[in-house]
């Protein structure tokens, strides 16, 4: 085969895995147009932002991530978190509900120390404790949108990266919202909704 | 040839590395298992005793008969805050000893906390105490030893636009169930013995920049509330549920829509959809008259009245309301077109004087309001702030007239945003016949500047500062009915926590460097002082159980402090119930 048909062929698997790569995505100019090259030269200067004791917010950015629920058919939003072995961190870190409701997260602590969650829930705040290389389930409800925190209480595991959020989205029902015709929103966003009594 | 298998190596090593599923990893049985944060506390019983079973809205109308309780946010329906309480009393309050402490610290993140503080008013039922905390807590607690029985924890979002703190005011308890609200706007019937919610009703918006900071009131078999969020351009509102099933049964708002009554009040524009007038405050209700009082607080935006001609009727305003179904009988505006966010939401207090059925309201804007609580006829108007430059009120006609307002340069107007008093609430003996009120001595320069509306976001049109030197500190002032002034004490801070009065002709009141002092009602002189190690922002009450008297007042250093004593942001946070007794 001649170089340049090899190098056509490389090229082309070189392509489809990248296209295959959940992170081949993130090249898409939509995408790319929301680097900031300021925030990126930032992180590229500190030092082993995915090894602990680093920062926070380097973490959240570099590793931690975020993950949208999945909905089961019975109603239960369901996430899966990992405890990387070696990190302190939740992975991923943020999790987004479409809309309140109870959420199982299904947490692997992979790291040969232990661990624990407090999670947020209505009525009373729900822990899971997570021995070194155990895995367990928390339940918690959250019926309202907003942002609620997460953290491992042990040691000061939380402030060195185990600190996580859950991201309730949707509106509260038509009859808690206000009777006037809808309004500007920040960032010039489309009012969610009208609603009039 | 070298390039290509340099390329075809680094695509293996990306699809190795950086397409790394996330959700990859060992997968391992589930041995772990989740517990709720009370179960890991043996100390707590988890159960009640059923006195919340007998309490009904007849009961809570003959609350006076039961001095030993503190069954409604004011002691009873008056809004007096006074208690025929007398074991502890002018002769002997100088030997009052700490009973009991119940503490209450934040365990991780909570919304805006600079400002956590417990404001409540305890609610006392045969023995019990139930108190609602910062960040969505309920407590139940045993009245004469501070045992925590229950707990209940709202899960309060980080990102609520809560405009000057993360408190709550108290709760309601009624047919066997405790009435909260919850900050992001959650009316919770919790039962009484355990604590676990039998109904949930979502009445706010936080997405519009609604909130909740007040204790529910029950009347009859209705639970009412009153939003918060005038500082975010809402459209505020009371709104009544049915007690046993969270059934919403009306709403009232406070800011008419174009075609209502009141709306000739407001130009003709579209300032109504945002105008304010949220009311945060618990009402207090007469019930031979059938008639709630319930403030109302600034129009919004708060300091650019541009944008909003006219009255904005019914902003800082009481509103005397058929409990039944919410339709305003009569109302009085105490400060037509505010642009100094003098929030008309204090509290009404209901007496008798002279044969007539009275309303007494000191108002934010310096003034004591005396109103014929029937007719919401002026009686009197009586400045009762100490520097009060934002108008003169006519007494006979109750006319504005020197108004000064804030301007785009900026100008210094009295009293600052928090009033010559902020909600914090006066109290009136039915011992001494006098009314006692906290008085904040503070001036603020205001100016103006055009601000654009988007939900959410807060809505101000300028903005205000309180300089030290503008600050002149408080005191308790006590007035009789026709407003002269029986006897004033003063103090090096302001004062903005309510004042409690008793038959035993004591006046407590509390203080932003933490001490808990003792009055005499009828001189003014200062009995005796507690140092509770941090500021007092609060509703203390009084109660007895075993025919021993107890004083409870909670503390906590919080709320919006850059308003009522920005001199004292820095004061030490903490949050506490201290109950004091004789020894």
């Amino acid at each position: 085969m001649p170089g340049r048909a090899k190098f056509a062929v490389a090229a082309g698997i070189f392509l489809i895995l990248l296209a295959s790569c959940e992170y081949g995505g993130l090249l898409r100019p939509s995408v790319l147009g929301q680097v900031d090259p300021e925030m990126a030269a930032l992180l590229n200067e500190l030092p082993n932002l995915d090894e602990p004791n680093e920062a926070l917010i380097g973490r959240l950015f570099a590793t931690g991530g975020a993950s949208r629920v999945d909905v089961g058919s019975d109603g239960i939003m369901r996430d899966k978190i990992r405890v990387p072995k070696d990190e302190y961190l939740w992975y991923p870190a943020i999790i987004i509900m479409p809309r309140g409701g109870t959420l199982e997260l299904d947490i692997t602590n992979e790291d040969q120390r232990p661990h624990a969650i407090f999670a947020p829930s209505n009525g009373e705040r729900q822990v899971l404790e997570l021995p070194a290389a155990t895995r367990g389930v928390v339940r918690v409800t959250l019926d309202q949108p907003g942002m609620y925190w997460f953290g491992c209480p042990v040691a000061n595991h939380a402030n060195r990266g185990m600190l996580g959020f859950v991201f309730v989205k949707g509106e509260v029902p038509p009859e808690a919202r206000l009777d006037r015709p809808p309004q500007r929103q920040p960032g010039n966003r489309r009012p969610p909704r009208a609603h009039q009594h | 040839m070298r390039t290509s298998i340099k390329i075809f190596t680094a695509a293996l090593l990306m699809l190795a590395g950086g397409c790394y599923p996330s959700d990859m990893g060992p997968s391992w049985p589930i041995t772990e298992t989740q517990k709720s944060f009370e179960q890991m506390d043996a100390a707590m019983r988890q159960q009640a005793p059923a006195v919340a079973d007998a309490v009904t809205g007849e009961r809570i109308v003959r609350a006076r008969a039961e001095p030993h309780n503190w069954l409604t946010y004011y002691g009873a329906y008056d809004g007096q805050r006074f208690s025929s309480l007398g074991e502890i009393n002018a002769g002997n309050v100088a030997r009052l000893k700490p009973a009991w402490v119940f503490q209450a610290a934040p365990i991780g993140l909570v919304a805006n906390p600079p400002s956590f503080s417990l404001e409540a008013a305890p609610i006392v039922v045969d023995g019990m105490m139930y108190l609602s905390g910062w960040d969505g807590y309920v407590w139940a607690l045993n009245a004469a030893t501070g045992e925590e029985l229950w707990r209940y924890r709202h899960a309060i979002p980080l990102d609520l636009p809560l405009c000057c703190g993360n408190v709550n005011r108290g709760v309601a308890v009624a047919r066997g169930k405790v009435f909260y609200s919850s900050p992001n706007g959650h009316l919770v019937a919790l039962d009484g013995r355990t604590g676990k919610p039998v109904w949930t009703k979502i009445w706010l918006d936080p997405r519009a920049g609604e909130s909740s900071t007040m204790a529910p009131l029950v009347v009859k078999n209705l639970v009412i509330v009153g939003s918060s969020g005038a500082e975010y351009g809402v459209r505020g509102h009371i709104d009544a549920f049915d007690v046993d099933t969270g059934q919403r049964l009306w709403r009232r708002y406070a800011v008419p829509k174009p075609g209502e009554p009141g709306s000739e009040t407001w130009g003709k524009n579209d300032a109504w959809e945002r105008g304010g007038g949220s009311a945060w405050i618990t009402g207090s209700y007469d019930p031979e008259l059938d008639l709630l009082y319930w403030g109302t607080s600034n129009p919004s935006p708060d300091f650019d009245g541009s944008v909003r001609p006219g009255d904005n009727l019914y902003t800082n305003s009481v509103l005397a309301m058929d409990p039944d179904d919410g339709k305003i009988r009569w109302h009085y505006q105490f400060t037509p077109h505010d642009v100094w966010d003098y929030s008309g939401v204090n509290e009404n207090i209901l007496f008798e004087a002279g044969g007539r059925r009275l309303l007494a309201h000191f108002d934010r804007n310096g003034y004591l309001f005396v109103l014929d609580r029937r007719t919401g006829q002026r009686v009197s108007v009586t400045q009762f702030g100490d520097r009060v430059t934002w108008g003169r009120i006519d007494p006979a006609t109750g006319d504005v007239s020197d108004r000064r307002e804030p301007t785009r340069e900026g100008i210094e107007i009295c009293p600052g945003p928090a009033g010559s008093k902020e909600w914090p609430h006066a109290t009136y003996s039915r011992s001494t016949g006098l009314l006692y009120t906290p008085v904040i001595d503070a001036c603020a320069t205001y100016r103006t500047y055009p601000t654009e509306f988007k939900e959410s976001l807060s809505y101000f049109g300028g903005d205000f500062k309180v300089d030290p030197s503008q600050v002149r500190g408080g005191g308790v002032k006590a007035y009789r009915p026709n407003g002269t002034l029986a006897w004033e004490w003063r103090y090096k801070f302001p004062i903005v926590a309510s004042l409690l009065s008793t038959a035993g002709d004591v006046v407590f009141v509390g203080t932003p460097d933490g001490m808990f002092i003792a009055l005499d009602a009828r001189s003014g002189r200062q009995l005796w002082q507690f140092r509770t190690g941090t500021g007092i922002h609060s509703n203390p009450v009084t109660y007895s159980v075993a025919g021993k008297q107890y004083v409870a007042v909670p503390t906590g250093w919080g709320g919006w402090i850059k308003g009522f004593a920005p001199n004292m942001f820095g004061h030490e946070r903490g949050s506490a119930l201290f109950v004091f007794a004789l020894p």
